[in-house]
């Protein structure tokens, strides 16, 4: 084992990096417990074998599982050394795969001490470094199993005062006014609220009946969604015969429920979510306060908000709503998609974005659209559809040109999955291509100063505002399709989102993607 | 244009053909002898025998002696000032540029393959939640640890 770290070609020490440490030995004691939790999977096999009776096979797995556990918590405390330099931490771990990681101070968000039952009475401390970093668990950014707790509250001292300048200069940067106003900048009256209810038409409920019905039915001893119950319900009904006799009636009537009924649920829905809705300014950024039945209070920090989105349907926006969300990066709130204005104007827009310390929207963007290589890529994109279109247009037309009667009897007989596969892949590809063609119409870029507007979606359309300073990292994506059409994507990576998620801008002219991508990181720091 | 654009775009060290070459042959491989084992376990006597393993040997053959070489050469990365780019793909192409003052943390991982052909990774985490890694491979654990700490370089004068 000691070979194979003197094997490891040492990495040319930087300048100002400390001497080597190591986890305190009690980690070998407090970590064991840690290990063996980590073998579940051995316990459940261990308690099958008492179960069944096998003692001495038990006793001997139980053993095994004891000594791995010692071995691995042996062999990570050999291979972890850590080393504290002037402006940041490194940590070396791994056994065959080894990860040398840098951590600077000046990322380093918070540091975490804990101490257990086992550590306590050591004097140890297990420290967690927390950085931006979003990629996966957190806990696995820099985790310091055991150390000293003196060490540990030294290290957390360094780090504070190396972060203290920073975090002042952030703080002033911001350019955040402090007085806090009393009237709120966005409420939501009554009738807004049932406006904004009737925008959330919703048969949620119909889906929520349907899985009912597909669990309980049997339960029941009755189907609510089944034809025969309704024949059943309206067989001696005067009822039935009127219904039946009158059908095109009976189906508008269906119709006309169903719409009340989603719209009803809409509105409940929206009310119960958003009764009282309203959003303060306070010192340090957006207080939000909603809710019916639970009312919920939140405050959206003004410096760690990402991007702003505003959104809305068709009907929404011909009206002149939108709602407003932003993305923030948060610990204490959670990260992700808040909602600041369920349905407001442009005007009550603009004063939110003002109130982020933001410009607000310009007239007349002068947006760039994307190039129609967008839909016709997605049309290239599709081929394996068609070949599957057209295999099964041989099959029909085998169908059609059968010229004895009977055996065109029989081969009719088996057509019909055929014909509703056929029609079911034309409709895929039909739908798919025009929304894509109706996407494009309203998909556009533009550069506002030091930030980017990027327009999306027909259907549910999204104005996003991306402060260029917020954008982590470009990346210009080309497929052997898209390069037939001298196009290609660019999508930029945001702090605070759901994982693997990003804004991009689908389908500019090879050229201009550059252009624009060199644009933004110019203006970047 | 991009602040120290006529830096020149790289290539990584040659034995990371290697490590990919290795690579696939373990993965393909692994697959194609299970294939294998299944196509004689199973149907043998059939029509059908040896077509599943005649496929996964041909594609065997092209991950191991083709493909290793196109993604190597199409691998390139520069490093300015101000900024890391990574150009990398073949058929389905991305060019990724992280502004270095954006780097939250930096790991240099080496494999064991890694360490059998003197290469290893350089892995910059950013606070995005897309490309929230973005990895350098094939470098010289030397070049790795170099550019590491250029980039940390930035990172400490961020704030200052």
């Amino acid at each position: 084992m000691s070979e194979r770290i003197s094997n490891d070609p040492p990495l040319p020490a930087a300048h100002a990096v400390g001497p080597v440490e190591r986890l305190h030995p009690a980690f070998l004691i407090a970590g064991l417990g840690g290990s063996v939790r980590a073998v579940s999977g051995g316990y459940a096999f261990l308690a099958y074998l008492i179960v069944s009776g096998r003692f001495s096979t038990a006793l001997i797995v139980g053993i095994g599982i004891f000594i791995v556990s010692i071995i691995s918590v042996f062999v990570y405390w050999r291979h972890f050394e850590f080393r504290v330099g002037a402006s940041e931490i490194r940590i070396d771990s791994g056994i065959f795969s080894r990860t040398h990681r840098s951590i600077p101070f000046d990322r380093i968000q918070d540091v975490d001490i804990s101490q257990g039952v086992l550590a306590r009475l050591f004097g140890i401390a297990k420290v967690k470094l927390e950085t931006g970093g979003s990629s996966g668990p957190k806990a696995d950014e820099g985790v310091l199993q055991a150390i000293p707790l003196k060490r540990a509250e030294d290290l957390r001292n360094l780090i504070r005062s190396r972060r203290g300048a920073a975090a002042a200069t952030a703080e002033t940067a911001s350019g955040v006014s402090d007085t806090p106003t009393a009237e709120p900048i966005y409420r939501m009256g009554i009738k807004r609220l049932l406006l904004a209810g009737t925008f959330n038409f919703s048969l949620a409920l119909f889906a929520g009946l349907f899985g009912l019905t597909q669990t309980m039915g049997d339960f029941m001893g009755f189907d609510p969604l089944s034809a025969a119950f309704w024949q059943s319900v309206l067989s001696e009904d005067p009822a039935r015969s009127f219904i039946l006799a009158h059908q095109a009636a009976a189906v508008i009537a269906g119709i006309i429920l169903l719409v009340l009924i989603g719209l009803v649920t809409g509105v409940v829905r929206t009310v119960v979510r958003d009764w009282g809705f309203r959003l303060d300014r306070t010192e340090v950024g957006l207080r939000r306060r909603r809710g019916l039945t639970t009312i919920t209070d939140v405050t959206l920090a003004v410096r760690r908000v990402q991007a702003a989105i505003m959104a809305g349907g068709p009907l929404r926006q011909a009206l002149g709503y939108s709602e407003l969300r932003v993305q923030t990066l948060g610990h204490d709130e959670g990260s992700g998609n808040h909602v600041v204005a369920p349905l407001a104007t442009c005007g009550e827009t603009n004063a939110i974005v003002e109130q982020l310390g933001w410009r607000r929207l310009p007239h007349g963007i002068p947006w760039t659209r994307v190039s129609s290589g967008y839909i016709w890529s997605l049309m290239v994109g599709l081929t394996p559809l068609y070949l599957v279109l057209i295999v099964q247009l041989a099959v029909i037309q085998y169908a059609l040109f059968q010229v004895q009667e009977n055996i065109r009897a029989i081969v009719w007989a088996e057509m019909t999955p055929v014909l509703v596969s056929f029609f079911a892949v034309l409709g895929v590809i039909v739908v798919a291509i025009g929304s894509r063609a109706l996407a494009w119409r309203t998909t556009a870029y533009a550069i506002d100063g030091d930030r980017l507007l990027v327009r999306t979606g027909w259907w549910k359309k999204r104005l996003t505002l991306l402060p260029l300073r917020r954008i982590q990292s470009i990346t210009l994506h080309e497929s052997f399709v898209t390069r037939r059409f001298g196009i290609a994507s660019l999508a930029f990576g945001v702090a605070g989102g759901r994982a693997g998620r990003g804004y991009s801008v689908p389908a500019i002219p090879r050229e201009g993607a550059r252009g624009l991508r060199d644009r933004l990181l110019d203006v970047t720091p | 244009m991009i602040a120290g654009d006529d830096a020149p775009l790289l290539q990584v060290e040659p034995g990371y053909r290697n490590v990919l070459r290795v690579r696939s042959a373990i993965f393909w491989g692994t697959i194609t002898i299970a294939a294998l084992i299944a196509d004689r376990a199973l149907w043998a006597d059939t029509p059908v025998a040896l077509i599943v393993p005649a496929i996964l040997i041909f594609i065997t053959i092209v991950a191991v002696g083709v493909i290793p070489n196109r993604t190597y050469r199409r691998l390139r990365y520069r490093l300015t000032d101000c900024l890391l780019q990574v150009m990398r793909g073949w058929l389905v192409h991305s060019d990724t540029v992280v502004p270095l003052v954006r780097v939250q943390h930096l790991d240099v991982v080496r494999g064991p393959l890694e360490k059998m052909f003197g290469t290893s990774t350089l892995v910059v985490h950013t606070a995005g939640t897309l490309n929230s890694t973005v990895t350098v491979p094939g470098l010289s654990p030397e070049r790795a640890a170099e550019i590491r700490d250029v980039i940390r370089e930035h990172v400490r004068t961020d704030f200052e």
